[in-house]
């Protein structure tokens, strides 16, 4: 056993830990950060996201604005006086990027360039081509290496967290490369691991989104909020789920049947005109068009393609400059991995999980109940998302609450008393070694894994039925049984993934039980979490509240509700297209009066 | 102790002669090619200071078939030697942005091969004048 | 409630030659033989993962994305550096495919090679806006016209994926030359309106283990999966160290 003092630990380096750790170095220049890793920072999974960072800039929006379109777009679940904190520091915290280097898509004259998104009024998503997460992250990343009191641990997976005396006191890592286990003692830890998308089998997040983090605050008792909502994103590629942006919608795409006929007017979203509008048809939020392209699938008017059933994002009209220009990823991907050119074909796409609202419960400033331990980004549930996120408010979210997670951990940390070398790390590292050297006999993990992703899918999909959930909740509870009694093929420390993926999948297991119990709890349908089985409509009068999913190690988790905090938008219904635009209309009547 | 031992694989001692570096190496070796034909000229030069019988002498070789095979195939080097150097010119060259976009190296190589071309026959053809003329 | 999509059905097989070393039991690599089914839209990096779930779960890689954006799986295949992501098996067929870790790098267990000294070489560059005018986030932005960022973007769009540092065989001779990627990202910063920290990064570019280890191969130009263009950010230095070695020797002159 190694071992490392450090002042904060922060676990993760995507876009909000490398925020938080630059934000606590700037802070605390005297402080040693921690900063943990279980792949290259610039191999964290921010680097795929694609479309872009809100931030209000236009002089006809307005914070306010803002404010609406992620409170209705989140089917009034969010916390709202994080939203006011959140909307209000999203500019900033862009500017600061720039100033960091990242090269936003610029207008003509040199200024900000911001295009339209899913479920926002009025345009304000700021964008670096179609890659603003690669932007975003190798700006942080690059950025960090500034910082010498920023002390990274690449590749070194996270085992456990190390509590003790009710506090949160640093981890336990694996070092990938050596097979040898680090105990990092700090004051203070940051936890931002990322989601947990991967307990899906079609999604679009990378190997490594396995909500590790989400995980390891469960288990030391820390409530999982609002983990029934997982977002399916209505554009990605079939079979592999790759993600086909936002973007293609903001710049004019047009989302067709297999008779050529754009759908989303007969789901609420229309009138489909011939330029695109705001909340209107192709931009409407993500939960209400994946919603669409299931229906039309029941129907019998989707694509039949090798992969699956499928509609087509057409995107021929913009021209093959605009493409190059503005969706250059977008082309490179349809044509490499399909073969399609969008200049001249339309591309097949459906509907594949893609983010994770819920998260490790924390308040306005990323703490968690658990003294000392902090969660910013899709690993957190901060409370801006709430049903349902807005595409382009969570990059956004990495820059705000990352830094705020930086600042409040040094905050912590300059009070704490220091951290000791504790004795459990060493327990720790013997049951991690115990499944590496447990010999013969038990199953693979691999089958396991892949029955996890098809249960999640069957039972936590677009639409949700009470039995189908509850099998999905049975199959969960079977597989964690089986998951215990697993043997790896591979006993070597050097680089042994077999090992690593294996805990992994204890993690997902984990989390993904504490989606399904929470979804089959919620008797309601709401933003992302739609049932068909008599609880068709949102029930504000019991379900305005959040579900919070506690760990009850071989038992399934208990849930309790937690209340939402309103302040000034109090619930209405949750319309876009015409009927959004009416009830706006009258709402604005109604505060003139 | 950690179980670690990072194997070393050596680069193979002929890589030069295997894809994709065969090209490279071509076009190193016409530099050769150009050296070769450096040394006939200056041989030529050498001669012609030793005297009007060794520059015969001279002349003789030079319009012998070999010799003129010889020259074909340094010819052949050097003006592929002549391609390979525009190629590479761009790849030394700050970033041009003309009207916003930036110049694709193969207009800077286009460019470069068009005058090079260009000045090689005018001089060509006023050798030929002045000789003809005198 | 979802139907499942029909996977494509796998109805050829294609050998893949991977090559495989486990330090604390091989003394050194060697070829190991998989068969396996595979459709018309399976990657390598799909073909390596179908190894690992169905036949060898100890098969280590590095991935992620899964579309050519984090830079993780960067391989030879069939003896050319390429992403195992975005590289299909039906433009392989019928095979075999050899599969090695990336050239002129350490292995250190299977796939997986020792990139440890090529991220010390990007953090050595000052990767990092110098700014040449200093602003608050109350001053807003800089400006930056769609021609400024022309001189520069190209290079941001590294994936640090060091497919150029195995094309380079002046990389493979020289383990210590700075090499592609990190001077394409030098160039980046250089090249940055924003950015006045060109003096600051004259240092890395002198000498063998700067540029000059270069001999224009331009191979790293060939392979990278993102059109950078490293070989034109290590040649156009080479103007710069020369100047500043002259610049340097004229400044140390004594004036008249």
């Amino acid at each position: 056993m190694h071992y490392f003092d450090a002042d904060i630990l922060i676990l993760g380096a995507g876009g909000a830990g490398l925020r938080a750790a630059i934000a606590a170095a700037e802070q605390a220049p005297e402080m040693t950060i921690a900063l943990v890793s279980k792949v290259y920072p610039m191999r964290s999974h921010t680097v795929a996201a694609e479309g872009g960072s809100a931030g209000v800039v236009q002089a006809h929006d307005s914070l306010d604005n803002h404010f609406h379109d992620t409170v209705a777009g989140g089917d009034w679940l969010c916390e709202q006086d994080v939203v006011d904190y959140f909307v209000s520091h999203c500019t900033p915290e862009m500017i600061q990027l720039e100033h960091w280097g990242c090269p936003w898509s610029r207008k003509p004259d040199g200024n900000i360039n911001v295009r339209a998104f899913g479920g926002m009024k009025i345009e304000r998503t700021w964008f670096a081509a179609d890659r603003s997460g690669f932007h975003i992250l190798h700006t942080l990343f690059q950025t960090s290496t500034r910082f010498p009191s920023i002390r990274r641990f690449d590749e070194h997976f996270c085992v456990d967290l190390l509590v003790e005396d009710g506090r949160a006191q640093g981890a336990v890592v694996l070092s990938m490369s050596t097979g040898e286990f680090t105990a990092i003692s700090a004051r203070a830890v940051v936890i931002a691991t990322g989601g947990a998308g991967r307990v899906f089998r079609q999604n679009t997040n990378g190997g490594i989104v396995t909500g590790d983090g989400m995980a390891l605050a469960y288990r030391h008792g820390v409530p999982l909020r609002d983990m029934e909502f997982v977002q399916y994103h209505p554009t990605c590629m079939p079979g592999t789920g790759i993600l086909f942006t936002e973007a293609c919608r903001g710049e004019g795409g047009l989302l067709l049947n297999k008779d050529d006929y754009r759908y989303l007017q007969d789901y609420g979203l229309g009138p489909a005109e011939s330029e695109p509008r705001n909340k209107f048809m192709e931009l409407g939020p993500r939960d209400r068009l994946s919603q669409a392209f299931w229906h039309e699938e029941r129907r019998g008017r989707t694509v039949t393609t090798p992969q699956g059933e499928a509609v087509l994002l057409d995107l021929r009209h913009l021209g093959a400059r605009k493409l190059k220009e503005r969706l250059p990823l977008i082309c490179d991907l349809a044509t490499q991995f399909m073969g399609i050119d969008p200049v001249t074909t339309p591309i097949p796409v459906r509907p594949a999980v893609h983010y994770t609202m819920g998260g490790i419960l924390v308040d306005i400033n990323t703490a968690s109940p658990l003294p000392g331990l902090y969660a910013a980004g899709e690993c957190s549930s901060v409370g801006i998302h709430g049903a349902n996120r807005l595409g382009s408010n969570s990059l956004a979210e990495l820059s705000v609450f990352g830094r705020v997670a930086g600042e409040q951990a040094v905050r912590f940390a300059r009070s704490a008393p220091a951290a000791r070398r504790l004795d459990q790390a060493g327990a720790i590292e013997a049951k991690a070694l115990s499944l590496l050297q447990q010999k013969g006999g038990g199953e693979r993990h691999a089958p396991l894994r892949a029955a996890m992703g098809a249960a999640m899918e069957k039972g936590c999909g677009i639409y949700r039925l009470g039995p189908e959930m509850q099998q999905t909740c049975d199959t969960l509870a079977e597989l964690k049984r089986r998951c215990a009694d697993i043997t790896l093929e591979d006993h070597s420390r050097v680089w042994n993934t077999d090992w690593v993926s294996a805990i992994e999948l204890g993690f997902q297991l984990d989390v993904a039980e504490a989606m399904a119990q929470s979804a089959v709890a919620r008797t309601e349908s709401r933003g992302a979490h739609q049932r068909l089985d008599g609880f068709e409509r949102r029930d504000d009068a019991t379900f305005l509240c959040h579900s919070l999913a506690h760990y009850q190690a071989d038992q399934p988790p208990t849930i309790s509700y937690q209340p939402v905090t309103i302040t000034h938008l109090p619930p209405a219904q949750r319309e876009y297209g015409a009927l959004g635009e009416q009830l706006d209309a009258a709402s604005k009547d109604k505060v003139h009066d | 102790m950690s179980e670690q031992r990072p194997f070393h694989r050596p680069m193979p001692a002929n890589w030069w002669a295997h894809k994709p570096y065969l090209s490279y190496t071509l076009r190193e070796l016409t530099g050769v090619a150009v050296a070769l034909y450096g040394v006939i000229l200056l041989a030529g030069l050498v001669c012609l200071w030793l005297g009007a019988d060794a520059y015969a002498g001279y002349q003789d070789v030079i319009a012998s078939k070999l010799s003129l095979l010889a020259h074909l195939l340094l010819l052949v080097a050097m003006l592929w030697h002549v391609v390979t150097w525009f190629q590479t010119l761009p790849k030394t060259m700050p970033r041009l942005i003309l009207h916003g976009k930036p110049v694709k190296p193969q207009s800077i190589t286009a460019i470069g091969l068009l005058v090079a071309g260009v000045c090689s026959v005018a001089l060509l053809a006023a050798v030929v004048a002045l000789g003809a003329w005198s | 409630m979802t139907d499942i999509p029909p996977a494509l059905e796998k109805s050829r097989m294609i050998q893949l030659r991977v090559l495989r070393y486990c330090p604390s039991s091989d003394s050194e690599p060697s070829f190991v033989v998989y068969n396996v089914p595979f459709s018309d839209d399976m990657s390598v990096l799909q073909g390596l993962q179908a190894i690992k779930a169905d036949q060898d779960g100890s098969l280590s890689f590095r991935w992620s994305c899964r579309m050519a954006v984090c830079g993780s799986c960067g391989m030879m295949i069939n003896d050319e550096p390429k992403l195992a992501c975005e590289t299909f098996l039906r433009d392989l067929a019928p095979g075999p495919v050899t599969i090695e870790p990336l050239r002129n790098f350490p292995i250190e267990r299977d796939l997986v090679v020792t990139v440890g000294d090529f991220v010390k070489k990007i953090e050595s560059i000052y990767p990092y806006i110098m700014p040449k005018v200093p602003k608050s986030i109350e001053d807003g932005p800089y400006l930056q016209t769609p021609a400024q960022m022309a001189a520069y973007d190209s290079f941001a769009d590294c994936i640090n994926c060091m497919l150029c540092y195995a094309a380079c065989p002046q990389f493979g001779a020289n383990p210590a030359f700075i090499g592609p990627g990190a001077m394409a990202m030098l160039q980046r910063y250089n090249s940055d309106s924003r950015d006045g920290g060109q003096l600051q990064r004259l240092d890395q570019i002198h000498g063998e283990d700067g540029v000059w280890s270069c001999t224009a191969v331009g191979v790293c130009s060939e392979v990278c999966p993102k059109q950078v263009d490293p070989a034109n950010a290590v040649n156009q230095n080479k103007t710069r160290s020369a100047l500043d070695f002259f610049l340097r020797f004229l400044r140390k002159a004594p004036s008249p």
